[in-house]
Protein backbone atom coordinates (compact mmCIF):
# COMPACT_ATOMS: atom_id res chain seq x y z
CA UNK A 1 0.00 0.00 0.00
CA UNK A 2 3.09 2.41 0.15
CA UNK A 3 2.71 3.04 -3.02
CA UNK A 4 -1.20 4.55 -2.99
CA UNK A 5 0.24 6.32 0.23
CA UNK A 6 2.96 7.77 -1.79
CA UNK A 7 0.71 8.61 -5.40
CA UNK A 8 -1.64 10.69 -2.64
CA UNK A 9 0.25 12.70 -0.75
CA UNK A 10 1.78 13.65 -3.88
CA UNK A 11 -1.33 14.53 -5.66
CA UNK A 12 -2.14 16.29 -2.12
CA UNK A 13 0.79 17.85 -1.39
CA UNK A 14 0.66 21.52 -1.10
CA UNK A 15 1.84 23.91 -3.84
CA UNK A 16 2.69 26.79 -4.34
CA UNK A 17 0.83 29.08 -6.56
CA UNK A 18 2.87 30.14 -9.74
CA UNK A 19 4.38 33.80 -9.14
CA UNK A 20 2.31 36.81 -10.26
CA UNK A 21 -0.65 34.70 -9.77
CA UNK A 22 -2.55 36.72 -7.26
CA UNK A 23 -1.69 40.05 -9.03
CA UNK A 24 -3.05 38.63 -12.38
CA UNK A 25 -6.36 37.69 -10.89
CA UNK A 26 -6.81 40.80 -9.28
CA UNK A 27 -5.98 42.73 -12.61
CA UNK A 28 -8.03 40.73 -14.13
CA UNK A 29 -10.93 41.02 -11.83
CA UNK A 30 -10.72 45.30 -11.57
CA UNK A 31 -10.80 45.01 -15.58
CA UNK A 32 -14.59 43.50 -14.92
CA UNK A 33 -16.58 41.16 -17.77
CA UNK A 34 -15.55 40.83 -21.12
CA UNK A 35 -17.14 42.69 -23.81
CA UNK A 36 -19.57 39.88 -24.82
CA UNK A 37 -20.48 39.74 -21.62
CA UNK A 38 -21.49 43.41 -21.11
CA UNK A 39 -23.19 43.57 -24.27
CA UNK A 40 -25.29 40.77 -22.93
CA UNK A 41 -25.91 42.04 -19.30
CA UNK A 42 -26.54 44.79 -21.43
CA UNK A 43 -28.95 42.90 -24.02
CA UNK A 44 -30.70 41.07 -20.96
CA UNK A 45 -31.20 44.54 -19.40
CA UNK A 46 -33.24 46.19 -22.03
CA UNK A 47 -35.16 43.06 -22.58
CA UNK A 48 -36.27 42.79 -19.13
CA UNK A 49 -36.98 46.66 -18.87
CA UNK A 50 -38.79 46.47 -22.19
CA UNK A 51 -40.85 43.51 -20.60
CA UNK A 52 -41.59 45.65 -17.48
CA UNK A 53 -42.12 48.52 -19.71
CA UNK A 54 -44.77 46.82 -21.68
CA UNK A 55 -46.41 45.36 -18.83
CA UNK A 56 -46.87 48.77 -17.15
CA UNK A 57 -48.65 50.20 -19.82
CA UNK A 58 -50.77 47.11 -20.03
CA UNK A 59 -51.43 47.47 -16.47
CA UNK A 60 -52.42 51.43 -16.97
CA UNK A 61 -54.30 50.93 -20.09
CA UNK A 62 -56.06 48.12 -18.59
CA UNK A 63 -56.90 50.90 -15.28
CA UNK A 64 -57.92 53.55 -17.65
CA UNK A 65 -60.49 51.53 -19.43
CA UNK A 66 -61.87 50.45 -16.11
CA UNK A 67 -62.06 54.23 -15.52
CA UNK A 68 -63.97 54.58 -18.61
CA UNK A 69 -66.44 51.74 -18.23
CA UNK A 70 -67.32 53.01 -14.70
CA UNK A 71 -67.73 56.94 -15.71
CA UNK A 72 -70.41 55.54 -18.87
CA UNK A 73 -72.03 52.98 -16.34
CA UNK A 74 -72.58 56.33 -13.79
CA UNK A 75 -73.43 58.78 -16.87
CA UNK A 76 -75.66 56.12 -18.48
CA UNK A 77 -77.92 54.99 -15.50
CA UNK A 78 -80.06 58.50 -15.45
CA UNK A 79 -80.23 58.60 -19.27
CA UNK A 80 -81.68 54.92 -19.20
CA UNK A 81 -83.89 55.68 -16.61
CA UNK A 82 -84.93 59.19 -18.35
CA UNK A 83 -85.52 56.95 -21.67
CA UNK A 84 -87.44 54.42 -19.70
CA UNK A 85 -89.74 57.20 -18.01
CA UNK A 86 -90.30 58.49 -21.74
CA UNK A 87 -91.24 54.90 -23.09
CA UNK A 88 -94.02 54.61 -19.78
CA UNK A 89 -95.36 57.91 -21.01
CA UNK A 90 -95.93 57.09 -24.84
CA UNK A 91 -97.06 53.42 -24.35
CA UNK B 1 -45.15 93.19 -16.97
CA UNK B 2 -43.36 89.43 -17.00
CA UNK B 3 -44.76 88.70 -14.00
CA UNK B 4 -48.33 89.37 -15.32
CA UNK B 5 -47.81 87.50 -18.82
CA UNK B 6 -46.59 84.20 -16.46
CA UNK B 7 -49.54 84.70 -14.20
CA UNK B 8 -52.13 84.28 -17.44
CA UNK B 9 -49.92 81.52 -18.46
CA UNK B 10 -49.86 79.55 -15.46
CA UNK B 11 -53.76 80.25 -14.68
CA UNK B 12 -55.34 80.90 -17.78
CA UNK B 13 -54.01 78.59 -19.96
CA UNK B 14 -55.06 75.66 -18.35
CA UNK B 15 -58.16 76.72 -18.24
CA UNK B 16 -58.51 76.75 -21.88
CA UNK B 17 -56.77 73.71 -21.90
CA UNK B 18 -59.52 71.86 -19.65
CA UNK B 19 -62.42 70.40 -21.37
CA UNK B 20 -64.44 70.27 -18.33
CA UNK B 21 -67.35 72.83 -18.80
CA UNK B 22 -68.27 73.46 -15.79
CA UNK B 23 -67.04 73.42 -12.12
CA UNK B 24 -67.82 69.69 -10.18
CA UNK B 25 -67.85 72.12 -6.93
CA UNK B 26 -69.55 69.63 -4.76
CA UNK B 27 -67.89 70.07 -1.38
CA UNK B 28 -70.88 70.16 0.21
CA UNK B 29 -72.09 67.05 -0.91
CA UNK B 30 -68.90 65.51 -0.22
CA UNK B 31 -69.38 66.17 3.34
CA UNK B 32 -72.30 64.44 4.17
CA UNK B 33 -72.05 61.49 1.71
CA UNK B 34 -70.96 57.81 3.26
CA UNK B 35 -68.86 57.01 -0.09
CA UNK B 36 -68.22 59.40 -3.03
CA UNK B 37 -67.09 58.04 -6.60
CA UNK B 38 -64.88 60.65 -8.83
CA UNK B 39 -64.02 60.13 -12.30
CA UNK B 40 -62.10 63.18 -14.23
CA UNK B 41 -60.85 61.72 -17.91
CA UNK B 42 -59.80 63.66 -20.50
CA UNK B 43 -58.91 63.63 -24.08
CA UNK B 44 -55.87 61.77 -23.78
CA UNK B 45 -56.63 59.27 -21.11
CA UNK B 46 -59.70 58.44 -23.25
CA UNK B 47 -57.53 57.68 -26.37
CA UNK B 48 -55.38 55.62 -24.23
CA UNK B 49 -58.16 53.84 -23.06
CA UNK B 50 -59.91 53.51 -26.36
CA UNK B 51 -56.71 51.54 -27.07
CA UNK B 52 -57.26 48.89 -25.01
CA UNK B 53 -60.75 48.43 -25.79
CA UNK B 54 -61.17 45.11 -28.06
CA UNK B 55 -62.98 45.84 -31.01
CA UNK B 56 -64.02 42.32 -31.82
CA UNK B 57 -65.96 42.22 -28.56
CA UNK B 58 -69.67 43.78 -29.73
CA UNK B 59 -70.04 45.51 -26.35
CA UNK B 60 -66.53 46.78 -25.76
CA UNK B 61 -66.92 47.83 -29.69
CA UNK B 62 -69.41 50.32 -29.27
CA UNK B 63 -68.05 51.96 -26.09
CA UNK B 64 -64.93 52.68 -28.49
CA UNK B 65 -67.08 54.30 -31.11
CA UNK B 66 -68.89 56.04 -28.60
CA UNK B 67 -65.88 57.33 -27.29
CA UNK B 68 -64.74 59.25 -30.57
CA UNK B 69 -65.47 62.57 -30.37
CA UNK B 70 -65.39 62.76 -26.50
CA UNK B 71 -63.05 65.14 -24.94
CA UNK B 72 -63.23 64.43 -21.00
CA UNK B 73 -65.89 62.47 -18.75
CA UNK B 74 -65.57 63.85 -15.51
CA UNK B 75 -68.49 62.28 -13.33
CA UNK B 76 -69.05 62.84 -9.28
CA UNK B 77 -71.06 60.41 -7.58
CA UNK B 78 -72.08 60.15 -4.33
CA UNK B 79 -74.35 57.88 -2.33
CA UNK B 80 -75.38 58.90 1.15
CA UNK B 81 -76.49 56.17 4.36
CA UNK B 82 -79.91 57.78 4.87
CA UNK B 83 -82.45 59.65 2.86
CA UNK B 84 -82.44 63.23 3.08
CA UNK B 85 -78.80 63.40 4.22
CA UNK B 86 -78.19 65.75 1.34
CA UNK B 87 -80.91 68.49 0.10
CA UNK B 88 -81.65 70.92 -3.12
CA UNK B 89 -79.17 74.07 -2.18
CA UNK B 90 -76.33 71.79 -2.27
CA UNK B 91 -76.72 71.13 -6.08
CA UNK B 92 -76.85 74.79 -6.50
CA UNK B 93 -73.45 75.41 -7.21
CA UNK B 94 -73.57 73.24 -10.48
CA UNK B 95 -77.45 74.55 -11.44
CA UNK B 96 -76.32 77.88 -10.93
CA UNK B 97 -73.59 77.36 -13.92
CA UNK B 98 -76.17 75.63 -16.23
CA UNK B 99 -78.43 78.19 -16.26
CA UNK B 100 -75.67 79.92 -18.57
CA UNK B 101 -76.90 80.78 -22.37
CA UNK B 102 -74.83 77.62 -23.64
CA UNK B 103 -76.72 75.48 -21.67
CA UNK B 104 -80.11 73.92 -22.63
CA UNK B 105 -82.03 71.74 -20.81
CA UNK B 106 -83.57 69.30 -22.93
CA UNK B 107 -85.08 67.02 -20.93
CA UNK B 108 -85.78 66.54 -17.04
CA UNK B 109 -87.89 63.67 -15.63
CA UNK B 110 -88.57 64.01 -12.11
CA UNK B 111 -90.02 60.67 -10.38
CA UNK B 112 -92.66 62.04 -7.62
CA UNK B 113 -92.91 58.65 -5.94
CA UNK B 114 -89.31 57.10 -5.27
CA UNK B 115 -88.00 60.91 -5.63
CA UNK B 116 -85.86 59.52 -8.66
CA UNK B 117 -85.14 62.71 -10.81
CA UNK B 118 -82.66 63.15 -13.95
CA UNK B 119 -81.93 66.14 -16.07
CA UNK B 120 -80.13 65.95 -19.14
CA UNK B 121 -78.80 69.51 -20.10
CA UNK B 122 -76.59 70.12 -23.78
CA UNK B 123 -74.05 72.60 -24.09
CA UNK B 124 -74.41 74.50 -27.54
CA UNK B 125 -71.78 76.65 -29.31
CA UNK B 126 -73.77 77.42 -32.75
CA UNK B 127 -75.60 74.45 -34.06
CA UNK B 128 -73.62 72.13 -32.77
CA UNK B 129 -73.78 70.65 -29.71
CA UNK B 130 -70.28 70.31 -27.47
CA UNK B 131 -71.10 68.96 -24.34
CA UNK B 132 -73.37 67.38 -21.83
CA UNK B 133 -74.71 67.44 -18.48
CA UNK B 134 -76.46 65.04 -16.29
CA UNK B 135 -77.71 65.87 -12.90
CA UNK B 136 -79.71 62.68 -11.39
CA UNK B 137 -80.62 62.40 -7.77
CA UNK B 138 -82.42 60.18 -5.63
CA UNK B 139 -82.83 59.78 -1.98
CA UNK B 140 -79.40 58.02 -1.32
CA UNK B 141 -77.38 59.01 -4.57
CA UNK B 142 -76.52 61.84 -6.32
CA UNK B 143 -74.80 61.69 -10.02
CA UNK B 144 -73.36 64.33 -11.59
CA UNK B 145 -71.79 64.39 -15.04
CA UNK B 146 -69.87 66.50 -17.86
CA UNK B 147 -69.65 64.83 -21.09
CA UNK B 148 -67.14 66.89 -23.47
CA UNK B 149 -67.85 66.96 -26.58
CA UNK B 150 -70.11 64.67 -28.91
CA UNK B 151 -72.02 61.95 -27.75
CA UNK B 152 -74.63 59.71 -28.70
CA UNK B 153 -77.25 59.83 -25.90
CA UNK B 154 -78.75 56.55 -27.14
CA UNK B 155 -75.78 55.03 -27.34
CA UNK B 156 -75.10 55.68 -23.88
CA UNK B 157 -78.36 54.25 -22.52
CA UNK B 158 -77.43 51.47 -24.69
CA UNK B 159 -74.15 50.35 -22.95
CA UNK B 160 -75.76 50.69 -19.87
CA UNK B 161 -77.31 47.07 -20.08
CA UNK B 162 -73.72 45.66 -19.98
CA UNK B 163 -70.57 45.70 -18.19
CA UNK B 164 -72.53 44.25 -15.27
CA UNK B 165 -75.41 46.86 -15.05
CA UNK B 166 -79.00 45.95 -15.57
CA UNK B 167 -81.33 47.96 -18.23
CA UNK B 168 -83.83 50.07 -16.34
CA UNK B 169 -87.44 48.49 -17.38
CA UNK B 170 -90.13 50.82 -18.66
CA UNK B 171 -91.59 52.86 -15.54
CA UNK B 172 -95.27 51.57 -14.29
CA UNK B 173 -95.33 54.02 -11.38
CA UNK B 174 -96.50 57.68 -11.55
CA UNK B 175 -94.45 60.04 -12.43
CA UNK B 176 -94.13 63.72 -14.24
CA UNK B 177 -91.60 64.72 -17.21
CA UNK B 178 -90.89 68.51 -17.59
Amino acid sequence: MDWLEDELRRALAREDPPDGLAERVMARSARGPSGARRWLAAAAMVVVAAGAAGAWRQHQGNQAKQQVMLALRLASAPVQHIQSEIRGISQ
Amino acid sequence: MKSLVKFACLTVLPVMAAPQQFQLNLDSVAAKASEHVDVSLNASTLQFAAKFLDSSDPDEAKVKKLLVGIEGIYVRHFSFKSAGAWNEADLEPVRAQLHGPEWSKIVGVVSSEDGENAEVWLRTSGNKSIGVAIVATEQKEITVVNIAGTIDLETLAEIGGHFGVPKVKPADKPHKEE
